[in-house]
């Protein structure tokens, strides 16, 4: 069986990599491609905003991937401690729900919410319990000082219930006679939570997290529509640094120099699963994730 | 051994259906050619006969030009849909003009992606709706063909200059030559002010700057919708402080006046970057006092135009810079449906900003891949504007599906009703959007370049909408169409977000202007902006 997969990586995996020659080129998709060597890249390293890019990237996509993985493991262990199925059940369907909605959809819910007049809902609330004053609302969207923070919260509402489901997994399949033994021997309920639920799920958050952590370069869609002209110094990534680039250009872009980006973001990617596979072989007992 | 035969089996299936994905495309062309053979043999045999008066027009010097039998054109959402009765429509253009007629007509949104996709192919349509900086940007690649020649000694050419069209052709000409065809011109923004709210704080239409910003300090401290309570509402709001598409600055023109943050020409024929100009500095020190005042909507930076729209029909901004005549009067009949009184006065420019700005329009253009542009040209690009049956259609749709003069009511029973007599003309309601009608089907009737003749809109439409579109024309001035260099092509990403992010910043007084501009130095800015104008002057 292995000769189809081989020919279906071929085709779709590894013959589109061919396209990674663009970035030694500078090409606008109308005429051949003109080799021009390391330029692309010469030009990309020199740009400040490429730079503010790549490492407005590795700070969102670090914090975010800690904040979440720990967000979702907290209220894991907060669900498995409900007694009641039902309000287990209801509770697990509202968190996870968020989940489902698109970007452009829950950042259209927050504009509304966050806006910084009386119809925002966080202001007005803000406002009434005299925290700020009518006159000087928290544009939480459109300001660099509170862009990240409201950042990390949205994405934390979105994203926490999803990410239980792996770790409500792990604890559902974890051996009740433990707990009993637990109780038996005077354990309280922090105490069972600390010396056997935490322990249990330590492999698996280690699991997640260098999984997650092979793909922080990944992200466009969650910054990009949350962001705007005034906060671009710390939510502009690299992958919306290539779309302004291609659209933002007023002429034919040259896809050779967003391919040079692509390509260096491709191998800091590279880079970071292979060093999360090392790490993994060293706590996992020689599994890696590649 | 079995496993091996069955995975050289799933490998042979694999690859066949790959090969047969990549078949289908041509046993569609068999399909579609098959189609239009027969539709061809139709049309013809139609226009043979029939003597109508588009043959009867035809001289003797036009039948040197060969008539397509069959073109591919690639249109944006501005043509008819498929849910908006699109096959009805090409129908009805494949009677008239005599040739089959195959549309391209990708998602709206992301045409531009897509056309990028389509030239990068290298199969290209015989003809496409583009842009001005896209335009622009094919042209100097020689993606498109050159129409020049042959439209200056056109017929459209003429009923153009006789319809005071000139103007709008030349503001699409490139080094003078001609690469694409307008079907309208461009049409900008006036700025709509609610005359209830002039009324309730005691003004008249402010016609300096002064005046402007004594209204809006009225309208955002004052109680102008006269609800009871003072400081509720805002004088201005806009889709953002800046636009994200040429002339950029045409949702604000109060504020920016003379200044804007493109490429511009001088009097003297030279390129200049607007953003680095003293009027720029002084547009945005305007601004950052508006905002600051609390006159202009606190969300301006993240609104987008439907958030606009959405908020002056809910009352809550009284001036409104948006589209001239159509829009007019679908302002005026949103405000009323929210029970608003929906009466707009339309600003004529104050006396700073001097005039609108008429953006340049999108245009029809010909790829150089084209087997016979000339006959596309003539039979197909001159014929949307021949002031008769066919620019009808491309101004109206078709009788019956997006226009009527039929006796009805529409919107029965419901507080839009509408009575139309026998022989009144009328748009027809939307198939796609349930209680609103037709107004216009590619070419809006306000925008036309070319006389069309019995036009019903001529005595139909709406007394704001014509108003809008006369003050308009009568008080703007066409934007410049920079064309694409290569310094454009490597600089002007970065340039544009710098900009942007600059001007965004001191509107909200994060950062002083004279900071703004060290910063625009400091990071480059200056030394990109300087690479594109000399490549332009280089041109």
């Amino acid at each position: 069986m292995f000769l189809p997969v081989f020919v279906f990586a071929i085709i779709f995996f590894y013959m589109p990599m061919l396209g990674v020659r663009y970035a030694f080129t500078n090409y606008n998709g109308i005429k051949d491609p003109t080799f021009v060597g390391l330029e692309n890249f010469q030009k990309m390293f020199s740009m400040p905003g490429f730079w503010s890019a790549f490492k407005n990237t590795l700070q969102i996509s670090v914090t975010g991937l800690i904040t979440k993985t720990g967000f979702a493991v907290i209220v894991s262990i907060f669900l498995n401690e409900i007694v009641n199925i039902h309000f287990k059940k209801a509770v697990q369907t509202i968190i996870y729900l968020p989940h489902f909605l698109s970007w452009v959809v829950t950042a259209s819910l927050f504009s509304l919410l966050l806006a910084p007049t009386g119809q925002g809902l966080v202001n007005s609330f803000l406002v009434n319990l005299g925290i700020v004053d009518s006159g000087s609302m928290i544009y939480f969207l459109g300001s660099s000082k509170w862009w990240r923070g409201t950042y990390y919260i949205i994405n934390l509402w979105k994203e926490t219930g999803w990410q239980t489901v792996i770790f409500m997994a792990t604890l559902a399949g974890m051996n009740t006679e433990l707990y009993e033994a637990a109780s038996i021997d005077g354990a309280g309920r922090w105490g069972k939570m600390r010396y056997i639920t935490f322990p249990a799920l330590a492999n698996t958050i280690l699991t997640v997290f260098i999984l997650n952590l092979a793909k922080v370069m990944n992200l466009f869609e969650s910054a990009f529509v949350l962001q705007n002209d005034a906060v671009l110094d710390v939510a502009n990534v690299l992958e919306t640094y290539i779309y302004y680039q291609t659209f933002n250009s007023g002429a034919i872009p040259n896809y050779g120099y967003t391919t040079a980006v692509g390509l260096f973001k491709s191998l800091v990617g590279c880079v970071l699963v292979l060093t999360c596979n090392q790490w993994s072989k060293k706590v996992r007992e020689g599994r890696g994730i590649v | 051994m079995k496993k091996k035969l069955v995975s050289l089996l799933l490998t042979a299936a694999m690859v066949a259906s790959l090969v047969g994905c990549g078949g289908s495309s041509d046993s569609g062309s068999s399909a579609d050619t098959t189609e239009t053979e027969t539709t061809t043999e139709t049309a013809d045999t139609t226009e043979a006969a029939d003597t109508t008066e588009a043959a009867d027009t035809a001289e003797t010097a036009e039948a040197e030009v060969e008539k397509p039998e069959e073109i591919t054109i690639m249109v944006d959402g501005t043509v008819f849909t498929k849910e908006n009765a699109q096959d009805e429509f090409i129908a009805k253009l494949e009677e008239l003009l005599g040739m089959k007629i195959n549309v391209i007509q990708p998602d709206h949104d992301a045409y531009y992606d897509v056309v990028g996709q389509t030239i990068a192919s290298g199969d290209w349509p015989d003809v496409m709706i583009l842009a001005s900086t896209y335009y622009a940007g094919y042209a100097s690649e020689g993606v498109l063909w050159d129409m020049t020649d042959v439209y200056e000694s056109s017929e459209l050419k003429q009923r153009q200059d006789a319809f005071g069209s000139t103007g709008v052709i030349d503001g699409v000409r490139i080094d003078g030559r001609l690469y694409g065809m307008p079907a309208t011109r461009g049409n900008g923004c006036v700025t709509y002010v609610k005359q209830r709210w002039l009324d309730n704080c005691g003004l008249t239409a402010p016609t300096n700057y002064e005046e402007y910003l004594a209204m809006l300090d009225a309208f955002s401290k004052g109680d102008p919708d006269g609800d009871g309570v003072d400081g509720n509402t805002y004088g201005v709001s806009a889709a953002g402080f800046i636009g994200s598409e040429a002339p950029y600055i045409n949702y604000l023109p109060e504020f920016y006046q003379d200044a804007t943050s493109g490429f511009v020409k001088t009097d003297d024929g030279s390129w200049i970057d607007g953003f680095t100009q003293d009027s720029m500095k002084a547009a945005l020190q305007r601004l950052a006092d508006a905002y600051a005042a609390g006159y202009i909507d606190p969300t301006t930076l993240t609104n987008g135009t439907k958030d606009c729209r959405d908020k002056f029909y809910s009352d809550e901004f009284g001036v409104f810079t948006y589209w001239a005549g159509t829009w007019a009067t679908n302002l005026k009949t949103n405000l009323e449906a929210n029970g608003l009184d929906g009466e707009l006065v339309a600003l004529p420019p104050l006396a700073e900003v001097g005039a609108y700005l008429d953006r340049v329009p999108p245009v029809w253009a010909i790829t150089s891949t084209c087997e016979n542009p000339e006959g596309v040209f003539k039979y197909f690009i001159e014929a949307m504007q021949d002031g008769g049956e066919v620019q009808f259609l491309w101004t109206y749709g078709v009788e019956g599906i997006h226009w009527s003069t039929a006796a009805e009511t529409l919107f029965e029973g419901t507080d839009k009703e509408k009575v139309y007599a026998e022989g009144e003309f009328h748009g027809c309601e939307n198939l796609e959007t349930e209680g609103t009608q037709y107004t216009k089907a590619h070419i809006d009737p306000a925008l036309a370049l070319v006389d069309l003749a019995d036009d019903p809109a001529k005595t139909s439409r709406a007394d704001e909408n014509k108003a809008s579109a006369e003050l308009f024309n009568a008080n703007s001035v066409t934007a410049d169409l920079a064309p694409s260099t290569d310094e454009m092509t490597q600089y002007n990403g970065d340039l544009t977000t710098l900009k942007n992010q600059l001007i965004a910043n001191v509107v909200m007084g994060e950062m002083t202007v004279d900071d703004a501009y060290a910063k625009f130095e400091a990071d480059g800015g200056a030394d990109w902006s300087q690479k594109i104008v000399d490549s332009l002057n280089a041109q």
